[in-house]
């Protein structure tokens, strides 16, 4: 090494699918460790034979006839992979980084970097309930995850849970919400929103907004990458490649669905109730707020509950950050969040540790200003969460 | 980012850096370098070096990390068929799967080339030529 010149290390590495689970989060170590961190999108490994104890009669024998199948993905026996990724198995050529399952260990270890002030656990294995055609079936999958999450991740220093419900089933979802809402870690109830039918403003919903409502426990919508399901947009009949079904499918359901939910004038009913929509990205946003206010001038009256205008109620709504779109310039990120009204409703998401995760650096690279950094990195989910400030 | 990695046209002096004995950095091995506030990712690939520009610039994700392999092309020099090709020789980044030719930095699908560096053996060191 020569002496004049800038310090050099050397360190041999090995390859690896997945060397880069947490280690991002040192990079930002020292200037993160001073904020407060909420990350609002974190999944652990909740594959159905962590649910099968909870089961009940025969749906019990039915689960423990599901894990003995051998689906060939990963993990066997997921029901995503069962109605996911299957249909384009193999069509990146392994290429994306293997969504590596969290262990319990996994999410302590990454809590224990101190970066990280809290993770809100969703579902993974979950998330395409809403897709499954059995509603009672549904529910009992919903009720025993539920029950797994809460007596695996309780009193878990800053780890907070959020309960998953079937939509098809609204009696057993407010039963959930009901069972579940005054839990001290449970701070959010996960709407599934792929794959529902009819789309989730609908009438039929409405215990389950109600419970929440009564509760005021906030609703999340979390998508799902491809299904097969010919129900377009919820769906994919009209793409044939995994990108393009990856690409439009959460941004086009989370567009039905807060289009349905705004319509249907369920913020009018339940004027206390939060909502956030998660791994969607942000792009979308002011497209779907704007274009429904353009249409509002003509078609008012097919929605009298409606106060103001449908942006008015859909500038309330939380978002996650994840899927962040990789924007051209380091001063977009700002220019979009202020068409879309959201400097205090964009919440710091990372989908830690799926495939598609993003790494803190891809939030970081965008220039913003201190405060509203610190409203993205964690005030924005400490408010909708109801969490305590940590620091 | 990458546009201040390319100092082609600036005239300077070259800097040498040794890495580490050439017997210790076999075929298969990898290596991450720092000089200053830079990684360098370096690999072995049958007995030939390469060195990159070692961050991904889409998040920032360690490319030393990544794996080798090939990847598909489709062009007018393939009949707009699509072939595997650079078998062994394509990076792929493990934060999210862009790939790199190592001999070129040259991201497929992407208009954009990762500055890459010689490498030389001097002295049976392995040697990176700034």
């Amino acid at each position: 090494m020569e002496s004049d010149g800038p310090l050099v290390k050397v360190r041999k590495v090995e390859a690896s699918y997945n060397p880069v689970q947490d280690e991002d989060l040192d990079q930002f170590g020292k200037e993160l460790s001073e904020l407060t961190i909420v990350d609002v999108d974190v999944h652990v490994d909740d594959t159905l034979m962590f649910m099968l104890d909870y089961m009940e009669g025969h749906f019990r024998k039915r689960l423990e006839t599901v894990l003995q199948a051998d689906f060939k993905g990963e993990p066997g026996n997921s029901l995503r992979n069962m109605i996911a990724h299957i249909a384009w198995l193999g069509s990146s050529y392994d290429k994306p980084p293997r969504a590596k399952l969290a262990a319990k260990e996994d999410l302590l270890a990454r809590m224990e970097k101190g970066i990280i002030d809290y993770s809100i656990l969703f579902p993974s294995e979950l998330l395409p309930i809403g897709y499954l055609p059995e509603p009672e079936w549904a529910a009992s999958l919903a009720k025993a995850y539920n029950q797994y999450m809460v007596d695996a991740y309780q009193n878990t220093k800053g780890v907070k849970i959020a309960i998953v419900v079937a939509p098809q089933h609204p009696a057993s979802a407010a039963e959930e919400i009901d069972r579940h809402a005054s839990h001290p870690d449970v701070v959010s109830v996960c709407l599934p929103d792929v794959g529902v039918n009819p789309p989730i403003g609908d009438e039929k919903y409405e215990p389950i907004y109600a419970a929440a409502a009564r509760h005021s426990l906030p609703i999340s919508f979390h998508g799902i990458e491809a299904l097969i399901h010919d129900n377009y947009p919820l769906r994919v009949a009209h793409f044939h490649t995994l990108m393009q079904v990856n690409s439009m499918g959460f941004p086009f359901t989370s567009m039905l669905q807060i289009m349905s939910v705004v319509c249907a004038g369920i913020p009018v009913r339940f004027p206390n109730l939060k909502f956030a929509v998660l791994e969607a990205g942000l792009t979308w946003m002011p497209f779907i707020m704007y274009r429904l206010d353009a249409a509002y001038l003509r078609y008012r009256t097919e929605l009298p509950a409606l106060e103001k205008k449908p942006s008015e109620y859909i500038r309330d709504w939380y978002i996650g950050t994840h899927e962040l779109e990789a924007l051209p310039r380091r001063g977009d990120l700002v220019k979009l969040i202020e068409l879309y009204q959201g400097q205090d409703t964009t919440m710091w998401a990372s989908d830690w540790p799926h495939l598609e995760r993003d790494l803190i650096a891809g939030f970081m690279r965008y220039e913003m200003d201190e405060t509203l950094r610190r409203k993205i990195l964690g005030e924005n989910a400490l408010e909708f969460f109801g969490l305590t400030p940590p620091k | 980012m990458t546009q201040k990695m390319q100092p082609d046209t600036r005239s300077r002096s070259q800097r040498k850096v040794p890495i580490m004995p050439a017997v210790d950095f076999p075929h298969g091995a990898r290596v991450e370098v720092q000089v200053g506030r830079v990684h360098i990712a370096v690999f072995n690939i049958n007995g030939e070096y390469f060195a990159l520009y070692g961050r991904c610039p889409h998040q920032s994700a360690p490319l030393s990390r990544g794996r080798l392999q090939g990847t598909v092309i489709c062009s007018e020099e393939t009949c707009w068929e699509t072939k595997w090709v650079h078998d062994g020789e394509v990076l792929v980044c493990p934060g999210h799967g862009m790939e790199y030719h190592v001999r070129s930095g040259k991201a497929f699908g992407y208009d954009l080339k990762l500055r890459t560096y010689e490498v030389v053996v001097e002295e049976g060191q392995v040697t990176l030529v700034l």
